[in-house]
């Protein structure tokens, strides 16, 4: 499939607004890099030829419509579903080299939250992730765990079993999860997706104070009020890259129009085709 | 012979259920520590079914290993039943992901296929091994103490020694792996992105399963483990709400359900192995029942509490209502109403008048807030809802009883000063 002729593949950005003390250098790899990623559920593709590069750290947002593959993508990131082709590199390192610098927030929905734990037993499984086999929280971990609950505002609330919290609550004890690994960069899916907007605007500040201390965070977002508030670049994504860069430039009304009403029917169809291993129409 | 045994003391009880007995209970209760151990993971990862896949397909794998040379109760045999567990496994997620199968239905074809295999195995090996397929159902408890090793010259039945090591390895592993278990059972996608070998964590829990499975075999059979597995874990999840407090009360439930499920049957002369399964089943109605939260009590409590704040409540407010009206208060038309107005008394907030009663300072205050809640909300409503005036009041009558300070407050700031409510009463204002 010719890449050029289905989009045009955003070229390495960097967000105009940030200070010029950036750390990337010339000859430094990127922070983050998708190089012709393309992900396949069984034989049924649902993203084609990703790339993509992101510089510098800051607020990154994936955006698209449902179905657009945007969680996908966070998941081959993270190695969570195989990818059929292309490569995923983190400061020019493969995942494996670099699985401890990461934080991911996965979506609110994919737990159970009468599961019986804790919140601080939550924000544990972060804080202890690094320990490898055998190993057991210490006073280290404990008091990493705490910061982060008192990070995210909920310290209080450390011994209240998850279920009963409300849906804000819980993306903050994730959120307050993954700062407790201490990563350097953090993938969160929807963390906005059925949270009250005053809570909204806390995790978002949590979020900026994050690229404000020099981290890179990509969440993946399907609001498009709120993604040129808070993103300082955007992907856009359906089922391929439509365009990406800085917000302003990127948030325009016929690169809108091109994801949300321009899949054109060809993507889907050829999916179709591929997952039955025949020709299209 | 019941006479005896209820008039008995309980030392003399003890006493009577001698070392035989005694030896058995102690198994069973061995054998479901550590079937409630796995379980409680395996219940809140939702892989129950799996846990009864596995403790019937380990079959084929013990009369394999034995007819191989194995002794049930050996090192072997062990290794047999946990190979066939992890093939049930692997099957299922054949089934699931390559054939398409759900998952339960893969299950399902997996573990029947592999339990009938083992009994064709045992039948046709025939009088080559001492496996009876009954007694792989029901177990052979009562003949646990009869089969006996000596270990450090002490004589005990091999299935309580084997019982012992399969609880102290499958305990320890836990102990050991328990943040990942927990990490993994929890999320495991999150625990595979932060590097946690969720793989590894599952072999390894599925393993336990098997191995304590292979323990309760023999003594209890095939269909008391799966009780074993699930229930006493089921009730602890029920009444605790963390997972290693479920763990170590899941296995307290299990151990007293053995203990007393044995010692029954044997005074009631029936299956040891059913009569503990139905004590287990017991054990979890009565979690049902006294559970703190979703118990059946603690919700009928909760129901009639709630019904009583609002009998009170409304007692309060039609006497507010009856003063503002320039009137006594009314006579409690009910039973029930009645019961309020005494409590509303003892707890001072009416007091006996020349006419009954009237409200005291404190009682007026409360009944105050209600009438003010009541007049707030079918104001809003009657902005915001479309309704017709004659509708307001059952409504109001409902949210009166929910509405706090603040959110009267914003109520009261949305619809502006000096609003009357539909029906053109004032609305009183907020003084707690």
């Amino acid at each position: 499939m010719n890449k050029q002729a289905e989009s045009q593949p955003g070229h390495p950005q960097q967000p105009t607004h940030l200070p010029a003390t950036s750390p990337l250098q010339a000859g430094q790899p990127p922070l983050l890099e998708w190089h012709d990623v393309t992900v396949a559920y069984g034989r049924r593709p649902v993203l084609w030829h990703i790339d993509l590069t992101i510089t510098t750290p800051c607020l990154y947002g994936i955006i698209g419509p449902n179905g657009a593959g945007k969680s996908t993508l966070l998941k081959a990131t993270l190695g969570l579903v195989p990818t059929a082709g292309g490569r995923v590199q983190f400061w020019g390192q493969p995942l494996a080299a670099v699985r401890p610098r990461l934080g991911y927030v996965p979506q609110r929905e994919t737990v159970d939250w009468d599961f019986p734990v804790n919140v601080m037993d939550v924000v544990l499984m972060g804080a202890t992730s690094r320990l490898g086999w055998f190993r057991r929280a210490g006073r280290r971990e404990r008091e990493l765990a705490r910061a982060c609950l008192d990070r995210v505002g909920l310290a209080d609330l450390a011994g209240r079993q998850i279920g009963r919290l409300s849906g804000g609550q819980q993306q903050r004890v994730f959120l307050a999860r993954a700062l407790a690994r201490e990563a350097d960069i953090y993938l969160l899916d929807e963390p906005m997706a059925g949270v009250d907007a005053s809570s909204q605007e806390e995790i978002f500040a949590i979020l900026a104070g994050l690229r404000d201390a020099g981290k890179l965070v990509v969440a993946v977002h399907h609001d498009l009020r709120t993604a040129a508030r808070w993103f300082d670049a955007v992907a856009l994504i359906d089922m391929r890259l439509v365009a990406a860069g800085p917000t302003a430039t990127v948030l325009t009304s016929s690169n809108l129009q091109q994801t949300y009403a321009g899949r054109l029917g060809i993507l889907d169809e050829l999916s179709d085709a591929v997952a039955r291993g025949d020709r299209t129409s | 012979m019941m006479a005896t045994w209820v008039s008995a003391t309980p030392w003399e009880w003890l006493a009577a259920i001698g070392p035989m007995h005694g030896w058995a209970v102690a198994t069973a209760a061995v054998v479901s520590a550590c079937c409630a151990m796995v379980g409680t993971v395996l219940v809140v990862r939702r892989l129950s079914l799996l846990g009864d896949a596995i403790s019937h397909a380990v079959l084929p794998g013990i009369v394999v290993a034995v007819l191989l040379g194995g002794r049930p109760g050996d090192l072997g045999v062990l290794v047999g039943a946990t190979a066939a567990a992890l093939l049930t496994v692997a099957l299922t997620e054949f089934f699931h992901k390559q054939a398409g199968l759900p998952e339960d239905a893969g299950v399902g074809v997996a573990f029947t296929t592999l339990f009938a295999l083992g009994v064709l195995l045992v039948t046709v090996s025939g009088s080559r091994i001492d496996l009876d397929p009954g007694c792989i159902l029901y177990g052979i408890l009562e003949l646990v103490p009869f089969d006996t090793v000596e270990v450090a010259g002490w004589e005990m039945p091999r299935a309580f020694v084997s019982a012992v090591v399969v609880f102290l390895v499958v305990g320890s592993g836990l102990w050991l792996t328990w943040r990942w278990q927990v990490f993994t059972a929890f999320d495991t996608e999150a625990a595979r992105a932060a590097g946690v070998p969720t793989v590894a964590v599952t072999v390894g829990l599925l393993a336990g399963v098997s191995l304590a499975t292979v323990a309760g075999f023999e003594a209890v059979g095939a269909i008391l483990v799966v009780a074993m597995l699930v229930v006493p874990a089921a009730a602890a999840e029920l009444l605790v709400k963390r997972l290693h407090h479920c763990l170590l009360l899941a296995v307290g439930l299990a151990v007293m359900g053995a203990a007393a499920g044995y010692l029954l049957a044997w005074k009631l002369n029936t299956s040891a192995a059913g009569m503990m399964a139905v004590v287990l089943g017991g054990e979890y109605l009565l979690a049902v029942l006294v559970a703190p939260q979703q118990g059946v009590l603690a919700r009928g409590m909760s129901s009639v509490l709630y019904a009583w704040r609002v009998q009170c409540e409304d007692r309060l407010a039609a006497a507010w209502r009856a003063e503002e009206a320039g009137q006594s208060a009314p006579l409690p038309a009910s039973l029930v109403a009645a019961a309020a107005w005494w409590w509303l008394r003892v707890q001072g907030r009416v007091e006996p008048a020349q006419s009954g009663a009237r409200l005291t300072s404190q009682g007026r205050r409360d009944a105050e807030l209600i009438v003010r809640s009541h007049r707030l909300w079918e104001a809003w409503l009657g902005r915001h809802a479309e309704l017709p005036v004659d509708h307001l009041h059952p409504p109001a009558e409902w949210i009166e009883h929910h509405l706090g300070t603040r959110l009267r407050q914003r109520i009261e700031a949305d619809l502006g000063r000096d609003v009357r409510d539909p029906h053109g009463s004032t609305i009183p204002p907020e003084r707690g």
